[in-house]
């Protein structure tokens, strides 16, 4: 390992790769952390009392299902709470993380870090307020399509949501910026590499949602805009909605690929291909938000047909990675002593909690990408489109991939943030197998009862229309919730006890984390983030560009001067 | 640069896959005749009653061909009213039935059980599919996009004879 000055204003760890973490560390990545673990709270729990709700047998034998009892408040809260404040407070604080430690110097600075923190932070508070006063006009789902309008504290919420990750990503951009002046010459490590990406597409990403929320339905919601385009605005909504799914995606990637190999006491195959497949993703993630829509009136079948395509390619880079991760697993099992073709995958180290969450992830994770294939095919997606099929297919790649590898991240990043051990392996690893178990249990159910046609996002116990196929699938997905809520109680049992009672020192042990680059080959070029940026823009322009002529409907002059009025939610 | 051996053979097998991805969609395409929805026409959906959709119902056209107008609302779809509420429409077996369908408050879905009929009814566009109902039964029309509280009582009933 090369040798590194660290600058002045470093407040270095005992050695830069001891995982035992500075205090700024300690409170920065602990702020980050546990607002995430507090969203993923209010969310988690809703999900198995949402499988009850859902099944006909259930509901029957338990007439009144505590924890909420408008459904589709909880389901707005599961969906909002987990798929964007968990997440992103999550990603932030360990890209944070991954920043300072490759780098080996502090991020750019810590007052716009608390400045990013406190306005996400007012944001979640703002959210939970609205979602636990407002059950009604506030159960808009985390899609929020208009003409449903929500309170305008729901938009807030969101909106300083993003105003703090754009600080955040501005943050890393610039401790990055500082670091490669300091070395012109030398490839960045490729965790940090994985980070920029990411948040690169974070902020192409999100200009869509921005712009529907700010000049929408936040102007909507205050009673200033009395008109709203709902196809305009679910088209600005995927804009934003696929790359998101990315977003959460490329922060696992960056464990699989860094630290699992380390973990699981192998080698990554090679770096230069993964440096590759992360450029693709830059490139392929935003232009495919159609994909979502090709149920739409309003788009062309011809823009439908340009995004599928993209779609299939940005699958590559996924391939890819399960090529590049797979090896590395097989070449960590042979050094334990595996010998045949078929053994590699049992000799890991499954009884590893922080390894076995990541495994986990990646079984349910090829479950759940053969089945994204499949949505995206528009043929098939006609079949599924609205049904539990889809619910089903990303319980195995958010629910599993995104959420299991962030928790084998936090079995150890949790015991560093609070300097003491984790408070039980045994826990950790019943969790572990309780969600493998569950969630598969979960996409076969959810995935049947939409081949049956059972929609989502609907409460179908009181579904005049379920047949006994339906039925039965539902019944099923509630015996997966049990499984899934014992789960969750134990993974909150562990944070619980590792924050409040664990009595053991932190195990001495090192960073999972490269501080120089080994890799030798990849050409500088790579980190030409302004090529990148150009190439997007042109395949933005190929693939939106007809998208937004048609949603805007430019033959018969701008169609902003035609919208239609809004109504609110109705409810009852 | 370089590239493994059994990278570079894995990377092509994606790719034969990703293509016969892309074939299969050709196929579908222009053998099967399967299409997407696109757009149709833009209304205004406060005023729906100067449009089609002023007098929802079906209608035959021709020998086993039918027009369907809908209008979905929460939380029911108006088909006229001969269907009634919850809509009831009757169609004989071996017909093709177009379907023209809008919502006029918030968004809903347009789902046919057992077909590949799915669509979103996005609040002043018009939604169009083709439905062929070659085998006797009773099937659902299923609103399956949220559109509030009464979201999962809101259906309809199509009965092939
Ligand atoms: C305890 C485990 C979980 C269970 C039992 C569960 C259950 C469910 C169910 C039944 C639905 C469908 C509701 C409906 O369509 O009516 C749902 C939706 C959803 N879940 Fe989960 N879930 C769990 C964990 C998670 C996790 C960890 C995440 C993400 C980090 C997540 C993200 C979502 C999202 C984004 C939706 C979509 C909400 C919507 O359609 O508006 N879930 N979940
Ligand atoms: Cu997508
Ligand atoms: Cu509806």
């Amino acid at each position: 390992m090369a040798s590194v000055t660290l600058p002045q204003t470093f407040e270095a760890p005992a050695t830069p790769t001891t995982l035992k973490l500075a205090k700024r560390e300690q409170v920065m990545i602990g702020a980050h952390i546990i607002a995430a673990l507090t969203a993923l709270m209010f969310g988690i729990f809703m999900g198995p009392f949402q499988t009850f709700h859902r099944s006909p047998t259930f509901v029957q034998y338990f007439p009144t299902i505590p924890v909420f009892t408008f459904y589709y408040q909880a389901v707005t809260a599961h969906g909002v709470m987990n798929a964007l404040f968990f997440t992103t407070f999550f990603i932030i604080g360990f890209s944070y993380f991954v920043t300072e430690r490759s780098l080996q110097r502090p991020i750019k600075s810590t007052p716009m870090g608390w400045a990013a923190f406190a306005s996400m932070a007012a944001g979640l508070l703002m959210m939970l307020f609205v979602l636990l006063t407002g059950p009604q006009q506030s159960a808009v789902l985390y899609t929020f399509y208009p003409p449903m309008i929500a309170p305008a504290l729901f938009y807030i919420g969101l909106v300083l949501l993003a105003l703090g990750s754009w600080l955040a990503s501005a943050n890393v951009f610039l401790t990055y910026r500082d670091w490669k002046r300091e070395h012109p010459n030398e490839r960045v490590p490729l965790a940090v590499f994985a980070i920029i990406v990411n948040f690169i597409v974070w902020c192409v990403a999100t200009v869509g949602v921005a712009i529907e929320i700010v000049f929408m339905l936040l102007p909507a919601s205050l009673g200033l805009l009395k008109v709203t385009d709902p196809q305009l605005a679910r088209t600005l909504f995927w804009f934003f909605g696929h790359p998101l799914v990315y977003f959460w995606l490329l922060p696992a990637y960056v464990s699989w690929y860094t630290m699992l190999p380390r973990q699981a006491g192998g080698k990554l195959f090679s770096e230069p291909l993964a440096r590759v497949a992360f450029i693709m993703f830059v490139l392929f993630s935003v232009p495919v938000g159609v994909h979502h829509q090709f149920s739409d009136p309003g788009i062309s079948a011809s823009s439908k047909g340009v995004q599928t395509l993209l779609t299939l390619i940005v699958s590559v880079p996924s391939f890819m990675t399960a090529f590049n991760v797979g090896a590395a697993l097989e070449n960590a099992a042979r050094n334990r002593g595996a010998k045949t073709l078929f053994d590699w995958p049992f000799k890991q180290k499954w009884n590893d909690p922080v390894v076995a969450a990541q495994l986990t992830g990646m079984v349910l994770f090829v479950a759940g990408g053969f089945s994204g294939l499949i949505n995206a095919s528009a043929q098939l997606n006609a079949t599924i489109h609205n049904t539990s099929w889809v619910p089903a297919h990303f319980h195995q790649t958010l629910g599993g991939a995104v959420t299991m590898t962030y928790i084998g991240i936090l079995y150890w990043l949790l015991p560093a943030i609070r300097g003491r051990a984790l408070f039980s392996k045994k826990i950790a690893l019943a969790q572990v197998f309780t969600w493998l178990i569950g969630m598969t249990l979960f996409g076969l159910a959810m995935g049947e009862a939409g081949l049956q046609g059972v929609p989502r996002r609907a409460l179908t116990s009181q579904a005049p229309y379920l047949t006994p196929a339906g039925a039965f699938w539902l019944d099923v997905t509630a015996v997966s919730g049990i499984i899934l809520l014992i789960s969750s109680i134990l993974l909150y049992a562990n944070i619980i006890g590792t924050l409040f009672f664990s009595r053991q020192p932190m195990p001495e042990g090192e960073v999972p984390i490269e501080t120089v680059s080994g890799d030798r080959t990849s050409p500088l070029w790579f980190e030409r983030w302004g090529l990148w940026l150009g190439i997007l823009g042109i395949l933005l322009l190929i693939s939106y560009g007809p998208v937004m002529a048609e949603v805007l409907d430019f033959q018969e002059g701008w169609n902003i001067l035609r919208f239609m009025p809004t109504s609110n939610a109705p409810m009852p | 640069m370089e590239i493994n051996k059994l990278e570079r053979y894995w990377l092509i097998a994606v790719g034969i896959t990703l293509g016969a991805f892309v074939a299969a969609t050709i196929v579908a395409v222009t053998v099967f005749g399967i299409r997407l929805p696109a757009p149709v026409e833009r209304i205004d959906p406060q005023r729906l009653d100067q449009t089609i959709f002023a007098k929802p119902g079906v209608r035959k056209i021709a020998d086993n061909r039918y027009e369907a107008v809908i209008v979905a609302k929460s939380w029911a779809f108006d088909a006229g009213p001969e269907a009634g509420n919850p809509a009831v429409l009757r169609f004989p077996r071996g017909s093709q039935v177009t379907f023209y369908v809008t919502s006029k408050d918030v968004m809903h879905g347009f789902q046919i059980e057992k077909h590949t009929l799915n669509l979103e009814l996005v609040p002043g566009q018009v939604a169009r599919a083709s439905a062929n109902f070659n085998r006797p039964g009773t099937y659902h029309i299923i609103c399956n996009h949220y559109c509030g509280a009464g979201h999962q009582v809101m259906y309809g009933v199509i009965i092939v004879e």
